[in-house]
């Protein structure tokens, strides 16, 4: 055959080697981190920084040690907020947007609205919502949701539509029912614009908990940065913060991974 | 032979695999409609092969989907084995493919090929998608992603995907056209091949005068402003054909005399 198929590199050429080869490419980035902290150190240390003012690292590693206890308690309700959210906020995008593909008159009346909600600033919405559900869960989880809901929606709509003309006349000419064409071509070919919102949801539904927290909450990281910031407990802040920001890079890793083992085919789509 | 049997074969016997009479092709609706074909009649044997050729814009990819119900009929007839185009679609009765290979990318090239199996209620009979495979020269690239094969190599699964339904017809529309000319060669040469080993009537649209002369049995020229026929030319080369074929007189001069008509078109 003269056709020259393209080179398929082998996944996995040996573990070790692959994690040689992120430490490799990934050292700029680990010593600037590092730099930055022992330049925080320094700064904190030689302009004699009030702690309340702007901890030292050490300080927030105390912190840590410390408070473990109250951190490790107050992380899971943000889990739980975050990933309900995260299930609910995406589930409803998802539905509505194959209703909005299928049905054009949906879409007219309805798409203004959800433009509407996504205009309103969350943390506007948060106070109206633990008026109407109270200070438990709920009004979390929805304020999770709403957050992840609309970018979510807008990339699965056009997602959905991402088909090729020629796919279709495909389809049509073998007779394809309009479920066929939406299980084995629409779903599919809207994977890569999911994923790209779905990326977007694992942070922000972690910034839609901690908002939720901040309004009259007795619990949750959002409640623990209220509580230390009144209280000038600023290395706990500081360890908060950061228990929030791994916990959203947890959520965006687990994602990605995700989107590794299920989409392998190149997309032309920007995530 | 069964009773069924003999039934099929005098109803194939009766109507000649495709045939179009005064057929008209309008695109918009009212009186700003582009007429796209105008007045069109052509009949297709059973177990030929036809070729199209036309400039662009003579509406040779329209008439070859209205053959496929993709375009619906403004006025004429469309008899594919006796039926309209519609019940044959739904029959299975023909298999479309398309300029580009139009695989789906999530798919291997064996999973590419069931496709058909797996929509529109499944086809009455199929080919074992592995065999053909084979028949296309891609045995060894069951697994491979759409993105692992090269622009020949995926037009030739979408050939075996076209094929998978074991379809009476098979409607082309310039399947080569994106592929440089040595594997357009290669591909006509196999095409041929697959004709001949299975006995399916073609129908091939392009726009290359030697591709046109070099597969078919007839060239079905097309003009413009508005899409009709110019004329049905055949081309009196003996099967089975090779490449060399294009060096010898009739050949050129076939190829010499369309490139006439086109010029008139």
């Amino acid at each position: 055959m003269a056709d020259i198929a393209i080179a398929t590199p082998s996944r996995y050429p040996g573990k070790s080697r692959a994690l040689w080869m992120i430490a490799s490419r990934r050292w700029p980035a680990i010593a600037a981190v590092l730099g930055l902290v022992v330049i925080w150190e320094i700064i904190t240390a030689g302009f004699h920084v009030p702690s309340y003012m702007a901890p030292s690292p050490v300080e927030v590693l105390a912190a840590f040690r410390d408070n473990g206890q109250t951190l490790w308690s107050n992380v899971w309700p943000t889990v739980f907020e975050a990933l309900l959210g995260f299930f609910f906020g995406n589930l409803v995008a998802i539905v509505v947007a194959v209703w909005f593909v299928h049905s054009p008159t949906a879409e007219r009346a309805f798409y203004p609205v959800a433009v509407f909600m996504h205009t309103v600033p969350i943390i506007a919405l948060a106070p109206i919502l633990v008026l109407l559900f109270g200070n438990g869960f709920t009004p979390k989880i929805i304020i999770a949701a709403l957050i992840c809901f609309f970018p979510t929606l807008v990339n699965m709509v056009r997602g959905l539509r991402a088909v090729s003309p020629a796919a279709l006349d495909l389809m049509r000419v073998l007779s394809a029912k309009k479920s066929e064409i939406f299980w084995k071509l629409r779903l599919p070919s809207s994977l890569p614009f999911l994923f790209a919102a779905l990326k977007i949801a694992a942070t922000t539904c972690v910034i839609g908990a901690i908002v939720a927290e901040w309004i009259g909450s007795s619990f949750g990281l959002g409640a623990l940065i209220i509580e230390a910031t009144y209280n000038f407990r600023s290395s706990l802040l500081y360890a908060t913060v950061l228990v929030a920001a791994l916990l959203a890079v947890l959520l965006f890793s687990i994602v990605s991974l995700a989107e590794a083992r299920l989409i392998r085919w190149k997309s032309p789509v920007v995530g | 032979m069964n009773q069924l049997a003999v039934e099929l074969t005098r109803q194939a016997g009766a109507h000649p695999a495709i045939s179009v009479e005064n057929l008209d092709v309008v695109f918009g609706a009212g009186g700003k409609g582009v007429t796209a074909l105008a007045g069109v009649n052509v009949t297709i044997p059973t177990g030929g092969l036809v070729t199209m050729l036309g400039p662009s814009g003579c509406g040779k990819s329209t008439l070859l989907r209205a053959l496929a119900d993709l375009v619906p009929a403004a006025a004429g007839e469309i008899s594919i084995f006796g039926r309209s185009p519609r019940l044959a679609r739904e029959a299975r009765d023909f298999a479309f493919v398309f300029q580009d290979a139009t695989l789906l990318p999530w798919r291997s090239a064996i999973d590419n090929v069931r496709l058909p199996l797996e929509v529109g209620g499944g086809a009455p009979k199929h080919a074992d998608p592995a065999e053909l495979l084979d028949l296309v020269g891609l045995k060894g690239r069951e697994k491979a992603l759409p993105e692992e094969l090269s622009g020949g190599m995926r037009q030739r699964v979408a050939i075996a995907r076209a094929l998978v339904t074991r379809p009476r017809i098979l409607l082309m529309d310039e399947p080569f056209g994106a592929l440089d000319e040595i594997t357009r060669d290669k591909l006509n040469e196999e095409l041929l091949r697959i004709w001949q080993e299975t006995g399916t009537t073609i129908v091939f649209v392009t726009h290359s005068i030697p591709e046109a002369v070099f597969l078919g049995q007839k060239v079905l020229v097309l003009a413009a402003n508005p899409g009709r026929v110019r004329e049905y030319v055949p081309v009196e080369l003996p099967f089975p054909r090779r490449l060399k074929v294009r060096d010898t007189l009739e050949f050129v001069q076939i190829t010499a005399h369309l490139r006439q008509l086109l010029e008139e078109c």
